[in-house]
């Protein structure tokens, strides 16, 4: 009879000696888990499809702009118009990938589980903001960046646009940060994930409508002082309004934006309210 | 050692009195927390986690104010709640990983940690499937696990028995028995049924509507109402009859008569009567009263 080779031990329970990092470490591991998640990554085959297509539609421009560059010797496709004339990209980005990071902790019940450890619902709150504003970034500077390379590399009759990509990148930050506030605070009201992605994207397309409409009501009645602030409602033209007046850029569409400090007010308004409301709702489930 | 500890703690809601001075003491090993729902039970835990203040008086958990040192408390305390709170999309593997970084644990450690405690709990290869296909029973299992992941001090239990059919309860309170005396982690379950506390703590803390009812060791409470069932192939009434006049305290229950322990002497005595009698005796055990009896 042969002996039996492989045997397991059973070595009985071990204690964990090892370091213990503090909240700080916790809130980063989350920030990182949550930017993953946005992307899909260590998740299903099923969850990474939105996000990588929407980032290929936000490459394509760059890429076909470099191709332009290089064969037609042309100027390359507006850095601080970017943002804007990929809105709907953007926007679907935010709201298909806002609830993926609130909705599932907040329908699961997870959030007790976070609670009873050392990271605060401050540090909760804020490594899924951080991790969206990283990811609209990543959605947002890499093309940019993709394009400014290009544009290094090929050699133009006229001058860099480095000016422009720099101003665009403060751009996008701001973009990111607003963005995120409020896709997370829209998603985070309803712990389904479908009611999240459809009350964003009926957010935007508000937005999108009303700004339009208003602007053009007002602009018929001779009203130019109110349209161009009414312009504003859309979220990208806010942000646009503000890289003009803070880099000194062109307005997209050479638009009359309201100038010096009043569009940077309202986009820090804006944010405040939308942080202010996510606090609100995860002190209610803190509550409950 | 005292692991945790209250002194007139009060919780008043709005509408409520969840805690009404409540002072208790818990000591290492298992203690039960039993108290009907609505006793306060929850509300106790979340203000020993420091999550909630309390209205009045004080705590300490391992020697630290919830009110201000919440942090380190839940750092080396762990807590498994009563409702479900797992997301069905990740495997158990990838979760627990995830709850023990969110402790504090550095990446490999929690990985390491991870997969020792899913063992510990019984949890085998379907660790790498997604938690929302498991069975009422895996799905407790992994809930104690993240409690177990960052090796606490202390572990607080909300009815960890909730769902569970009648193996799964065994294999759960042995699993909670066996956390409390050989992993050498203190743990506290709270319980709305007593006959599952009594086979698996040392120390029973009954609450109800926010007040402390009763706190005694699990020995004091059986040992005081200790009785011996005795069974006898005829003449159970001669026997009953015998030993109420030798002073016992006797109830006949259908085929059995059930004897109160008064002192060693009650063996004795019963021993004899049945050899007087020339009975044939069937059966002769010790049954622990339940807890349940002593708080009639």
């Amino acid at each position: 009879m042969s002996q039996p080779t492989g045997v397991i031990h059973d070595i009985g329970y071990r204690h964990y000696d090892g370091p213990r990092l503090g909240r700080g470490a916790g809130a980063v591991a989350l920030f990182v888990y949550s930017l993953r998640g946005t992307f899909g990554l260590g998740r299903t085959f099923k969850s990474k499809i939105m996000p990588f297509l929407l980032f290929g539609a936000m490459m394509l421009p760059a890429v076909v702009s470099i191709a332009i560059m290089a064969l037609l010797k042309q100027a390359p496709m507006s850095y601080t118009d970017y943002a804007v004339f990929m809105q709907p990209v953007i926007a679907i980005f935010l709201a298909a990938q806002s609830p993926v990071l609130v909705a599932p902790d907040l329908r699961h019940r997870v959030i007790p589980l976070y609670l009873s450890r050392p990271v605060t619902i401050v540090d909760y709150i804020g490594a899924k903001f951080a991790a969206m504003i990283a990811a609209l970034l990543i959605l947002m500077v890499v093309p940019l960046t993709v394009q400014f390379v290009g544009e290094l590399l090929i050699d133009l009759p006229m001058p860099l646009h480095t000016h422009e990509y720099l101003a665009a990148l403060g751009g996008s930050l701001l973009n990111a940060v607003l963005l995120a506030s409020i896709g997370l605070a829209l998603a985070s009201f309803t712990p389904r994930r479908g009611l999240g992605v459809a009350s964003v994207i009926a957010f935007y397309m508000f937005t999108l409508a009303a700004s339009a409409v208003l602007t053009g009501v007002l602009e018929s009645e001779g009203h130019r002082d109110a349209s161009s602030w009414s312009i504003l409602l859309n979220p990208f033209f806010l942000v646009n309004a503000v890289q003009t007046n803070l880099f000194g850029t062109q307005p997209v569409e050479g638009l009359p934006f309201p100038s010096e400090a009043g569009p940077a007010l309202i986009l820090l308004a804006v944010v405040a309210l939308a942080l202010a409301g996510l606090y609100a709702r995860y002190r209610k489930a803190l509550a409950a | 050692m005292t692991i945790l500890a209250t002194e007139a703690l009060t919780k008043r809601y709005p509408r409520v009195t969840a805690l009404d001075r409540l002072t208790v003491e818990v000591g290492a090993g298992v203690t039960g927390l039993v108290g009907a729902n609505g006793a306060g039970k929850s509300t106790l835990i979340k203000i020993l986690l420091g999550l909630v203040p309390a209205s009045e008086g004080s705590a300490r958990v391992l020697g630290l104010d919830p009110a201000t040192q919440g942090q380190e408390i839940r750092r080396s305390v762990g807590y498994m709640p009563e409702h479900d709170c797992l997301p069905p999309d990740q495997s158990a593997t990838e979760f627990i990983v995830h709850m023990a970084r969110m402790s504090g644990l550095p990446r490999i450690a929690a990985r390491e940690r991870a997969a020792d405690t899913l063992r510990h709990v019984g949890l085998q290869e379907e660790r790498y499937r997604p938690i929302g296909g498991y069975s009422t029973g895996m799905k407790q299992r992994v809930k104690l696990a993240q409690a177990l992941v960052h090796d606490p001090k202390v572990i607080f239990l909300d009815e960890p028995t909730n769902g569970l059919d009648p193996q799964g309860r065994d294999e759960m309170l042995r699993l909670v028995h066996r956390i409390g005396t050989e992993f050498g982690i203190s743990v506290l379950v709270c319980s709305h049924l007593l006959g599952e506390l009594e086979r698996i703590c040392d120390h029973v803390i009954v609450i109800d509507a926010g007040q402390l009812l009763r706190s005694s060791a699990i020995g004091e409470l059986t040992q005081a109402s200790q009785v011996i069932s005795v069974e006898v192939e005829e003449g159970l009434e001669k026997l009953a009859a015998r030993l109420t006049e030798t002073g016992e305290t006797v109830v006949v229950e259908g085929r059995s008569l059930t004897v109160q322990v008064r002192a060693d002497e009650t063996y004795d005595l019963l021993r004899d009567a049945v050899v007087d009698l020339d009975l044939n005796l069937v059966r002769l055990e010790q049954r622990h009263a339940r807890i349940e009896d002593v708080f009639r």
